[in-house]
């Protein structure tokens, strides 16, 4: 019966056949009688149909062009990009893979690729344990905790570019705070952002001091979560306030550990803000990271076509990274995401 | 898996509903194109659209002159507005608009933009226009000129705002160190004795400044002493940097030698710092243009400026000209007082209203006998060296769009020379082949 239904509303018969091969009873009653056939009901309910419909579409509509036009648009004319040539002026030129063939040949790519992986083995384990430190001393009833609670999170707060500012003066060589201090210790001088072997350290410095409220905060709400009669029977078996916290607490915070982690990671190989506002990618390029690359590709030489496919590469590598990531955690049923 | 009738109808208008979002949205960036009038009449209504990338004061010297122009010609509108929120985001803007064919018909452009902007074919070609002597296009200087013309086929608009470097020494440093101060007759070597006497790394004062950013400021001012020795950046065509050569490669050795042997050159990772720490007498030298002077004299420098150190009497310098790019939109009307408004706006009696005015070096020679200029010159100690020295800028910058990539290459290999990370003739070697890529692109 819903064979000839299908061929009779001028549907396509392979979708018909689809639908006999399947063809399981519940299916087809439970499906709503197509719209547009004559066997669906009278013109007005058709009529009811279609404005419900809109009325559906009316709601959504609005974030669905939002989300369309200033997310799934750009990224993907970004792909027809990055398989062009296309300085923004001059006629676009269709290069295929060239822009990821020559992506694989770019010294210049592979030392900011380097960088960002320096940069990420600094920052994610470093910012992970601060923020799980400072969660359990927090994590206590003192006075003034509001107060000390607050202050771990306003650098978090502040904009990128004030902690950018905040860097260059506190590092500079020549009049900065901390070769003062060095200075009067009698201690030799440091170049910090201006040598090339330390501008990365500070960096991850700097942005361990922005972002370790994030951690910090994921960690207190996750430790609160920690059931009391757990750490009572632990402390009833006579394990340590040490050994209870990394036999009994610890094990409990895994999930969060490995969202922390993630979030972090994903945060850390797409470092631009600090590195705009502070060195630029200089000394000597030790500071340049991968979307900095792209972006001065993109922007500074005009070179979109590359500029995209470098977003591409960075875009896979990070869902690869991702999506080993949770199968690794679903396997041990940490349960993360 | 299969579909029951009434999910496939759901996911068709899904569909249906995304097709049409998605043309809705190519059609909003096809708007904005217009067809225009062919034949010219001068005294149809039209709007004249302009992104002049200057902010507050010099805005203002702008909207006066363009207000004074709508006076005259009663039938013109010119819509003035900065265009993006600074100068160096212009080009992204033009790049957009371009895309979206929604561009203005006059925009200040940097003059390394201008190969770029020919490129697109957006641009019109006023040189027959130029040619009238009513224009006085020959009181530009060579550089300005050679810079609206980037390929050397098609004049592209008229200069707006030139300027060049010259040698800016404190006097308070130089006087404490018991150097004389440098005069026009100064070559490389007199410089680099001075700057290694100025500076005093115990206190940290640098007898000169250097930046080693990698960016254009960091290439520009190699190319003085470059040319000086007598280097060319590209072969007679164009198609291949020679910047490799032995001029290029003594330049740059000097400044090594400045740079780690004395260790007199403080290397600015900035762009912008050096100018400051000049003012604040922490550098004896620098070599920068007008732009500096102002900030010189909000902070009370005792400075002095002369031409740049010369070789054999040759004192060239490098000059910045950036340019009134001038679009085609196919319309007569729009083409005629675009070219109108921007020859009225460059000529002497306007260009004191606005370039002199606001500080920066007159557009054209025969203004700097005017009163305008003199009573700059007397706010701004060293306007008038500054200005005199447009004649020793007699090479334009390459203006190809290859230069970028060009330039990028020398950059790099400068900052790593100066902080000791390779030598001269390698690093410039390697450059090279970089700029090669980049010039072969284009």
């Amino acid at each position: 019966m819903s064979v000839p239904k299908a061929v009779f509303s001028g549907r396509p018969a392979t979708f018909a056949a689809s639908s006999a091969v399947g063809g399981s009873a519940p299916a087809k009653t439970a499906g709503p009688p197509p719209a547009g056939g004559p066997a669906g009901g009278g013109p007005r309910r058709r009529r009811r149909r279609l404005l419900q419909s809109l009325e559906g579409w009316g709601f959504v509509g609005p974030a669905l062009v939002i989300v369309l036009g200033l997310s799934i648009f750009p990224a993907v004319w970004a792909f027809f990009l990055s398989l062009q040539k296309w300085d923004g002026f001059s006629d676009p030129k269709f290069l295929g893979a060239g822009n990821y063939r020559e992506m694989l040949a770019d010294g210049e790519l592979g030392g900011a690729v380097l960088h960002t992986v320096v940069y990420t083995v600094l920052f994610v384990p470093s910012s992970v344990l601060l923020g799980l430190f400072l969660a359990v001393a927090l994590n206590r009833r003192i006075r003034f905790i509001g107060l000390y609670r607050t202050a771990i999170f306003v650098p978090f707060v502040a904009s990128a570019a004030a902690t950018g500012i905040l860097t260059t003066y506190l590092f500079s060589p020549q009049f900065g705070l901390f070769n003062n201090i060095l200075r009067v210790l009698n201690m030799p001088q440091q170049g910090w952002l201006e040598d090339p072997g330390q501008a990365m350290i500070v960096i991850t410095i700097m942005s361990l001091w922005g972002q370790a409220a994030f951690t910090t905060v994921i960690y207190l709400a996750a430790l609160q979560d920690v059931p009391g009669d757990l750490l009572e029977a632990a402390r009833i078996d006579g394990a340590s306030s040490w050994q209870t916290f990394w036999r009994v607490v610890f094990p409990q915070l895994a999930p969060v550990t490995v969202f922390v982690a993630i979030w972090q990671t994903i945060q850390a190989i797409q470092l631009f803000d600090l590195v705009y506002t502070t060195t630029r990618g200089g000394p000597l390029n030790a500071t340049e990271t991968i979307v900095y690359f792209l972006w001065q590709a993109a922007f500074k030489n005009l070179q979109f076509g590359y500029g995209s496919a470098v977003a591409y590469g960075l875009f896979g590598a990070t869902l690869l990274i991702t999506i080993g990531v949770v199968l690794y955690s679903r396997r041990t049923k940490m349960e993360a995401f | 898996m299969f579909s029951t009738p009434g999910t496939r109808s759901r996911r068709t208008r899904g569909i249906l509903a995304t097709a049409a979002a998605t043309a809705a949205l190519l059609a909003l960036s096809a708007c904005g194109s217009s067809s225009g009038v062919e034949t010219l009449d001068e005294s149809a209504d039209v709007t004249i659209t302009m992104w002049t990338g200057q902010e507050d004061s010099a805005q203002k010297y702008l909207e006066a002159l363009a207000d004074e122009f709508e006076q005259e010609h009663p039938n013109v509108k010119i819509d003035l507005s900065p265009g993006a929120s600074s100068t160096e985001d212009l080009l992204q803007k033009l790049s957009a608009g371009f895309a979206g064919n929604n561009y203005p018909d006059i925009s200040y452009a940097f003059g390394s933009w201008a190969g770029q902007l020919e490129a697109s074919n957006r641009t019109l070609d006023i040189t027959d226009q130029v040619a009238d002597p009513a224009v006085k296009w020959d009181e530009f200087s060579p550089a300005a000129r050679d810079t609206a013309r980037p390929s050397g086929n098609k004049t592209i608009g008229f200069p707006a705002v030139v300027d060049n470097i010259s040698l800016l020494y404190n006097k308070k440093l130089f006087d404490a160190a018991g150097v004389a101060y440098p005069t026009d007759e100064w070559t490389w070597d007199d410089f680099r004795a001075a700057a290694k006497q100025v500076s005093d790394p115990g206190q940290n004062i640098y007898g000169y400044a250097y930046s080693v950013s990698g960016s254009e400021e960091t290439t520009w001012q190699f190319w003085p002493k470059f040319w000086q020795n007598g280097g060319e950046i590209l072969n007679g065509d164009q198609t291949e940097a020679t910047f490799n050569s032995k001029a290029g490669v003594d330049a740059l050795a000097m400044l090594q030698g400045m740079a780690i042997d004395d260790k007199s050159v403080y290397l600015d990772q900035t762009d912008t710092k050096f100018g400051q720490l000049f003012a604040s007498d922490r550098i004896g030298m620098i070599t920068s243009g007008p732009w500096q002077l102002y900030d010189l004299g909000v902070a009370g420098t005792e400075y002095g400026v002369t031409q740049l150190p010369g070789t054999d009497g040759d004192h060239k310098t490098v000059s910045g000209a950036d340019i009134w790019a001038l679009f085609d939109h196919k319309d007569a009307n729009k083409a005629h007082w675009a070219f109108e408004f921007t020859n009225w706006l460059t000529q002497a009696e306007q260009d004191e209203q606005w370039n002199v005015a606001y500080g920066n070096l007159p557009l054209r020679a025969s203004e700097i006998d005017s009163p305008a200029f003199q009573e700059q010159a007397a706010k701004l100690p060293g306007l008038t060296v500054m200005a005199a020295n447009a004649v020793n800028a007699e090479i334009a910058r390459p203006t190809l769009p290859g230069y970028v990539g060009l330039s990028e290459a020398v950059g790099q290999a400068i900052s790593e020379v100066l902080q000791g990370k390779g030598e001269p003739d390698a690093a410039l070697d390697a450059a090279v082949e970089k700029a090669n890529k980049a010039l072969a692109e284009d």
